[in-house]
C-alpha cells in the first residue's frame, strides 16, 4: 500500500485535521471540567478569590439533604421522559409515516413544537396552568384535579414537568421515526400479507425489529437530554414547590448562582460531569460506536 | 485488510443505499396493499393532536386580546376583538434586537461548528493516527456532559478572554459543548461513503485534501444539514449560556428576552407574553413553512439508520 | 425591578415581581431598552473624574435617573456620570462578580441590610460615614436609612421609593359579604376568612409557587408576635435564634390560616410573575393580598379601573393581641441604596454624585410623579400634592411613623440561608412540614 505512495501523502488526513477541534474542546469543556474539580476543593461567595477548603465541601455531600432526593428526582425525570416519549412516538412515528397525504398534513402540524424554545414552552405552560385563569382550571376537573393545582401540588409537580418536556420533545423523536419507518423496505409488509399476518403481527415482527437502531439511537439522544432539561424546569417552578422538582443540574445551578455557595456547588457540578460521563460511556458501550472506529481504524 | 473488514463494507453500501433515497422507498411503498384504516393509531393521533393543537390555540388567540378580555372569557374562547397591541408592546421593548442576537448566535455558532467538526470527524474516519482515536473518545466523554456543570469556569475563562458580555461569550462555549454530537453524527454518515471510493481516490494520486472536497463533502451532505439543523436548534434554545455570560440588554438572546417578559409587563400580562412567545418562533416558523421537507428530512438524516 | 423582595435570591423568577413600579410604565413609557448599556457597557470605570453608576433596569424610574444624572452632568464641570442598567434577576450575581474586579462601576445600587454587609464584609464598599455630614443624613427617614447603615457607619444611601409589605382587600368583594372595615386584628381577620369562605371568595390571594410572597406573612407574624428583636437574633447568626418559641408560634397561625382554606387549594399553582394573584384580587374572585407598596402601581397599570373605581382597599397588617412587636412596625424593602466601591478610582466624585443626586427636589418629585415615595424626610406637603395621594400618604405614613422596619427576610440573610428559608417556608404552606420541622430544618448546619 505505501509502495507507491509517498508517506503522508497516502490520501489519509493526518492528526494535524483533528487538532483544531480538540483544542477548541479542551479550551472550552476540559480545561473547564478540570477547573470545575479544582473548585470543589475551594470556599468561593463569587465574590473576591477562592479560599482553599480542603475536603471539606466533599463532607458535606454525605449531610445534605437535598442531594438524596435530588439524585432521585433527576433518574425519575430521566427513566419517564424516556419511557413516555418512546411510548408515544414509536406508534406515532410509524403512523406518521404512511402513505395517506393526510398523515404528513397532520405530521406538519404535530412538528410545530419543535420549533419553541424551552423558555417559549415554560412560559406558555406557565400561564396555562395558572389554576384559576388557565387551562388547568377547565381541564383539571376532567382529570380529577377540581381545583386545577398541577405545579403547586408536591404530588404532582414532577409529573407536571414531565409531561410537559414530553410535549416540547416528542415531535423530534416521532420525526426520528418517521424518517426510520419510511425506510422499512415494503416487500417485507407484502410478504407478511402474503402470509396472513395481521396488522399487530406485522408491527410487532417487522416494524419494531427493523427499527431497532432507532429505538437506541432515539433513546441515546433522549438520554443525552436528560441532564440538560434544567432551564424548563427553572422557569417552570423554580424546583418547587418546596424542592419537588429541584433535580440534580437545578440543585447545582440554585446552590451556585442563588446561595452563591461556588464550592459545594463545584462538588454537585463534579457529580454531574461523573452522571454525564458514564452515561456517556454507557452509550457509546451500547451503540460501539468506538468499537466500529477501532475496526475501521485499527487494521 | 481483513475479512471482517470487507464483510463491513460489503454490507454497509447496501444499508445505506436504501436509507439515501426515502423518496424511493416510499414510491415503492405506494404500491403496499395494505390499506386498512388504523383506526387505533387514527385515534391516538387525533388524542396528539388535540395535545399540541389547544396550547398552540392558546398562544395565538391570548396574544390578540386585552388582558381583562383574557382574564374575563376563559383560556380558550375567542378573542372578543382583535388587539395587536400586545405585538407592539413586545416590538417596542427591544424584541427585535434579542431576534437578530439570537439569529447572529444560531448562525456563527453553525459556522464554527462545521469548520471544526468536518475536519475533525474526517481525520476520525480516516487517520491512523493514535491522537486521533484519543482525542475522539475524549470528545464522546462529553456527548452528555451538561453545560451547566461548568458554568462557573467557563465565565472565569470567557472574562479572562475579555469577551464577556459580547455575542462571542455565547457563541464560544455553545460551539463548544455542540462539537461532540456533530463529530458523532459526521463520522457516521462518513463511514457511511463507501471504502472503495476512498481507495479509487487515493489511487488517483489524490491528497487528503482534495479527497475532502470532492469525495467526503458532497457525499456527506445529510450530516451536514443534519448538525447545521441540530446545532442550530440548540444554540437557538440557549438558556443558560446567554444568562450568565451577557449582562446587557444589547446582548440579550430570545430565551433570555423571554423569560425576563414574564415579570416586565407589571407581572401580569399574559397576553403580551403569549405575544412574545409567539414572536421569538417566528423566524423558524417562516423556515419551517418554506423548507418544512428539507428541515425535517435533514434533521434525521444524519442520524439516519 | 427593584427591590424584589427576594431579588437575585431565587434567580428565577422572584423578583420579577416587583416590576411593579414600572407596572406603571408599561402603559406609558415605550422603550424597556431605555437603559444606557450600549456597546461596551461591560467597561470598567474609567480615570479622570468619569463615574460608573450601575442600577437596575426599570421602565419607570430609568428615565427619572437618566434626568438626575444628565442634571449633575450639566451642573458640573469635570465630572461625568455615565449609567448603566442591568435586568433585575442576573444583577445580584453580576455584582457578586465584579465588585473588586477591574469591572467594578465606582456607584452601585444594592438593596441595603444583610445584602450589603456581604458587600461590606468582603471590603468592597466605601465607608462613607465621614463624607456625608450629619445634615445630610437627616435629610432620610431614619427607619429606612438604617438599612444602608452597618455598626454605626453608613455604607448606602436611600436612592428610590420606600416598599413596606401591607395588606390591600377588594372592597366590593368585602361589601358583597358584608365586612365594612378591613381587619385591624388577628380576630377580625379570622372573622372575615370565615365570612368570604362562606361566599366562596378566596379569602386571601398567594402566589404560593413564590415562596417570597409567604414570606411577607411570617415576616409580619413574628414582629408582631416576637417584636423585631428575633429577627435581628436571626439576621446576627445567634445560635439558637430559630428555636425563640415566637418562630413556632408565628408558623402555627400560619398553618391555621392554611388549615382554615384562608388561601384556598391551589394557591400552591400561582405565580406572582404572571400576575395570579393579582388578578384573584382585581377580578374580585379574591377578598385580599399581602403583598408591597408597588402592589397599587401594578394593579394601576393591568387594572386601571378597579384602582380608579376606588375598589383597591389598603391597611396595617393586623395587630396580634399579647404580641410583642409594635403595631407600627412594618417589615419590606426599606429603599434601594447607593453605595460606592471601596477601590473607586473616583471616589470622591463618586460621593460628590451620591450627594448632590439622591435629595435633589426635582428628583423627589420625579420619583412621586412615577409613584414611588422617598424615603426623605419632611415632604409631607409635596406627597399631597402627588398624583395618587392617598395611597402615597398612606404609605409615607406607614414608614415615617413605624419604630422599626424589618428588612425583607431573604434580602437581609445571605444567601444560602435565604435559599433553604424560602424552601422550608413552602413546604410549611404546603402541609409538608411542621413549625418544628422548619426550626429544626433552619438550626442545622
Amino acid at each position: 500500500m505505501s509502495i507507491a505512495v509517498p508517506r503522508g501523502s497516502d490520501g489519509r488526513p493526518g492528526a494535524l485535521w483533528a487538532v483544531p477541534a480538540l483544542l477548541y474542546f479542551a479550551l472550552f469543556a476540559v480545561v473547564p471540567m478540570a477547573l470545575v474539580v479544582a473548585l470543589s476543593f475551594t470556599d468561593w461567595s463569587g465574590l473576591g478569590s477562592p479560599h482553599w477548603a480542603g475536603a471539606r465541601n466533599w463532607t458535606r455531600l454525605l449531610h445534605d439533604p437535598g442531594l438524596g432526593q435530588s439524585l432521585r428526582l433527576s433518574l425519575l425525570l430521566t427513566v419517564v421522559t424516556w419511557a413516555v416519549q418512546t411510548l408515544i412516538c414509536l406508534p406515532l412515528g410509524v403512523w406518521c409515516a404512511g402513505p395517506q397525504r393526510s398523515r404528513a398534513v397532520l405530521g406538519t402540524l404535530f412538528f410545530v413544537p419543535l420549533l419553541m424554545s424551552s423558555a417559549a414552552v415554560a412560559l406558555l405552560f406557565g400561564a396555562l396552568l395558572d389554576p384559576n385563569f388557565g387551562l388547568a382550571h377547565t381541564v383539571g376537573p376532567w382529570i380529577g384535579v377540581d381545583d386545577g393545582n398541577f405545579i403547586g401540588d408536591p404530588h404532582k409537580a414532577l409529573w407536571t414537568v414531565t409531561a410537559v418536556i414530553t410535549w416540547q420533545f416528542v415531535p423530534f423523536h416521532t420525526l426520528l421515526y418517521q424518517a426510520a419507518a419510511r425506510q422499512v423496505p415494503a416487500q417485507l409488509y407484502e410478504a407478511a400479507t402474503i402470509d396472513g399476518a395481521g396488522r399487530w403481527r406485522q408491527f410487532a415482527s417487522i416494524t419494531l425489529p427493523q427499527l431497532r437502531n432507532t429505538v437506541v439511537t432515539s433513546s441515546v439522544l433522549i438520554l443525552v437530554g436528560s441532564l440538560t432539561y434544567f432551564d424548563i424546569v427553572l422557569i417552570l417552578t423554580d424546583g418547587g414547590p418546596g424542592t419537588s422538582t429541584r433535580i440534580l443540574p437545578l440543585h447545582m445551578y440554585l446552590t451556585g448562582f442563588s446561595s452563591f455557595d461556588m464550592g459545594y456547588a463545584s462538588v454537585l457540578a463534579v457529580l454531574l460531569l461523573a452522571a454525564g460521563t458514564t452515561l456517556s460511556l454507557l452509550v457509546v458501550r451500547i451503540t460501539g460506536f468506538r468499537r466500529m472506529t477501532s475496526q475501521r481504524e485499527g487494521l | 485488510m481483513s475479512t471482517t473488514d470487507t464483510l463491513t463494507r460489503e454490507r454497509r453500501p447496501h444499508r445505506t443505499a436504501a436509507a439515501r433515497s426515502p423518496r424511493r422507498a416510499r414510491a415503492r411503498r405506494t404500491g403496499r396493499p395494505y390499506r386498512r384504516a388504523d383506526w387505533a393509531g387514527g385515534a391516538a393521533a387525533a388524542v396528539w393532536l388535540v395535545i399540541v393543537a389547544v396550547p398552540l390555540y392558546y398562544v395565538v388567540a391570548s396574544s390578540l386580546r386585552d388582558r381583562s378580555d383574557y382574564l374575563d372569557a376563559g383560556p380558550l374562547s375567542l378573542p372578543h376583538h382583535l388587539v395587536f397591541s400586545n405585538y407592539r408592546t413586545v416590538l417596542d421593548s427591544g424584541f427585535p434586537t434579542y431576534l437578530w442576537n439570537s439569529i447572529v448566535v444560531s448562525a456563527a455558532t453553525v459556522a464554527l461548528v462545521l469548520l471544526l467538526a468536518l475536519p475533525a470527524a474526517y481525520a476520525v474516519v480516516r487517520s491512523r493516527s493514535r491522537f486521533v482515536s484519543a482525542g475522539f473518545s475524549v470528545m464522546l466523554m462529553g456527548l452528555a456532559i451538561p453545560a451547566q456543570a461548568t458554568i462557573v469556569p467557563v465565565y472565569l475563562i470567557i472574562t479572562r478572554l475579555h469577551v464577556y458580555d459580547t455575542l462571542l461569550a455565547v457563541i464560544l462555549p455553545t460551539a463548544a459543548f455542540s462539537l461532540p454530537m456533530a463529530i458523532l453524527v459526521l463520522t457516521s454518515t462518513m463511514r457511511d461513503i463507501p471504502g472503495e471510493l476512498y481507495e479509487a481516490m487515493t489511487m488517483d494520486g489524490a491528497a487528503a485534501l482534495q479527497t475532502l472536497r470532492s469525495l467526503v463533502l458532497p457525499l456527506s451532505r445529510p450530516g451536514l444539514v443534519t448538525i447545521g439543523i441540530y446545532t442550530a436548534l440548540g444554540a437557538w434554545n440557549g438558556f443558560i449560556f446567554p444568562l450568565v455570560l451577557t449582562q446587557s440588554d444589547a446582548r440579550r438572546t430570545v430565551t433570555l428576552g423571554l423569560w425576563n417578559y414574564q415579570g416586565q409587563q407589571g407581572g401580569v400580562n399574559v397576553p403580551a407574553t403569549m405575544a412574545a412567545v409567539l414572536l421569538s418562533l417566528l423566524p423558524l416558523l417562516v423556515a419551517y413553512l418554506f423548507g418544512r421537507r428539507q428541515l425535517l428530512s435533514g434533521l434525521t438524516a444524519g442520524f439516519g439508520k | 425591578m427593584k427591590s424584589a423582595p427576594t431579588l437575585g435570591v431565587t434567580l428565577g423568577a422572584t423578583l420579577r415581581a416587583t416590576a411593579a413600579v414600572s407596572a406603571a410604565a408599561v402603559l406609558a413609557v415605550t422603550a424597556t431598552a431605555c437603559g444606557s448599556s450600549g456597546p461596551g457597557a461591560a467597561g470598567g470605570s474609567g480615570g479622570g473624574g468619569r463615574v460608573t453608576v450601575w442600577t437596575l433596569q426599570d421602565t419607570a424610574f430609568n428615565p427619572v435617573q437618566k434626568k438626575s444624572v444628565s442634571a449633575y452632568n450639566a451642573a458640573s464641570k469635570d465630572t461625568r456620570a455615565t449609567m448603566q442598567t442591568f435586568v433585575n434577576d442576573p444583577y445580584k450575581q453580576k455584582l457578586q462578580t465584579a465588585l473588586g474586579s477591574p469591572n467594578a462601576p465606582d456607584v452601585f445600587l444594592n438593596w441595603g441590610g444583610g445584602n450589603l454587609s456581604t458587600y461590606v464584609k468582603s471590603g468592597e464598599v466605601a465607608d462613607l460615614s465621614a463624607d456625608l455630614d450629619a445634615t445630610f443624613t437627616a435629610k432620610f427617614l431614619p427607619s429606612v436609612l438604617a438599612a444602608g447603615t452597618l455598626d454605626g457607619k453608613v455604607y448606602g444611601v436611600p436612592m428610590e421609593g420606600v416598599q413596606p409589605v401591607a395588606l390591600f382587600s377588594n372592597k366590593d368583594v368585602f361589601a358583597a359579604a358584608g365586612i365594612t372595615a378591613p381587619p385591624a386584628t388577628w380576630q377580625d381577620l379570622l372573622a372575615d376568612i370565615d365570612t368570604l369562605k362562606a361566599k366562596k371568595v378566596t379569602p386571601i390571594a398567594l402566589a404560593g409557587s413564590q415562596a417570597w410572597t409567604e414570606l411577607m406573612w411570617l415576616e409580619y407574624l413574628l414582629d408582631r408576635v416576637g417584636g423585631p428583636e428575633v429577627f435581628a437574633g436571626i439576621q446576627a447568626g445567634t445560635p439558637g435564634a430559630w428555636d425563640d418559641p415566637a418562630v413556632a408560634t408565628a408558623l402555627g397561625m400560619i398553618r391555621d390560616l392554611v388549615e382554615r382554606g384562608a388561601f384556598g387549594t391551589n394557591y400552591g399553582s400561582v405565580s406572582q410573575d404572571s400576575g395570579g394573584a393579582d388578578a384573584l384580587l382585581a377580578k374580585g374572585r379574591a377578598g385580599m393580598e399581602l403583598m408591597g407598596s408597588w402592589e397599587y402601581a401594578g394593579q394601576l397599570a393591568t387594572a386601571p379601573k378597579f384602582v380608579k373605581d376606588g375598589k383597591l382597599g389598603w391597611t396595617t397588617f393586623p395587630t396580634v393581641p399579647g404580641g410583642k412587636g409594635d403595631p407600627k412596625n412594618v417589615v419590606g424593602n426599606p429603599s434601594n441604596f447607593f453605595s460606592v466601591t471601596a477601590k473607586s478610582a473616583n471616589r470622591s466624585d463618586a460621593v460628590d454624585f451620591v450627594k448632590k443626586t439622591v435629595t435633589e427636589p426635582s428628583y423627589v418629585s420625579d420619583l412621586l410623579s412615577i409613584g414611588q415615595v422617598p424615603a426623605v424626610a419632611g415632604i409631607d406637603a409635596q406627597i399631597k400634592a402627588s398624583p395618587n395621594a392617598d395611597y402615597t400618604g398612606f404609605i409615607y405614613q406607614l414608614v415615617a411613623g413605624a419604630p422599626s422596619f424589618t428588612q425583607s427576610w431573604d434580602q437581609a440573610l445571605d444567601p444560602a440561608t435565604a435559599q433553604k428559608l424560602l424552601t422550608n417556608l413552602q413546604k410549611v404552606f404546603n402541609k409538608q412540614s411542621t413549625p418544628q420541622q422548619f426550626v429544626s430544618a433552619m438550626d442545622a448546619k
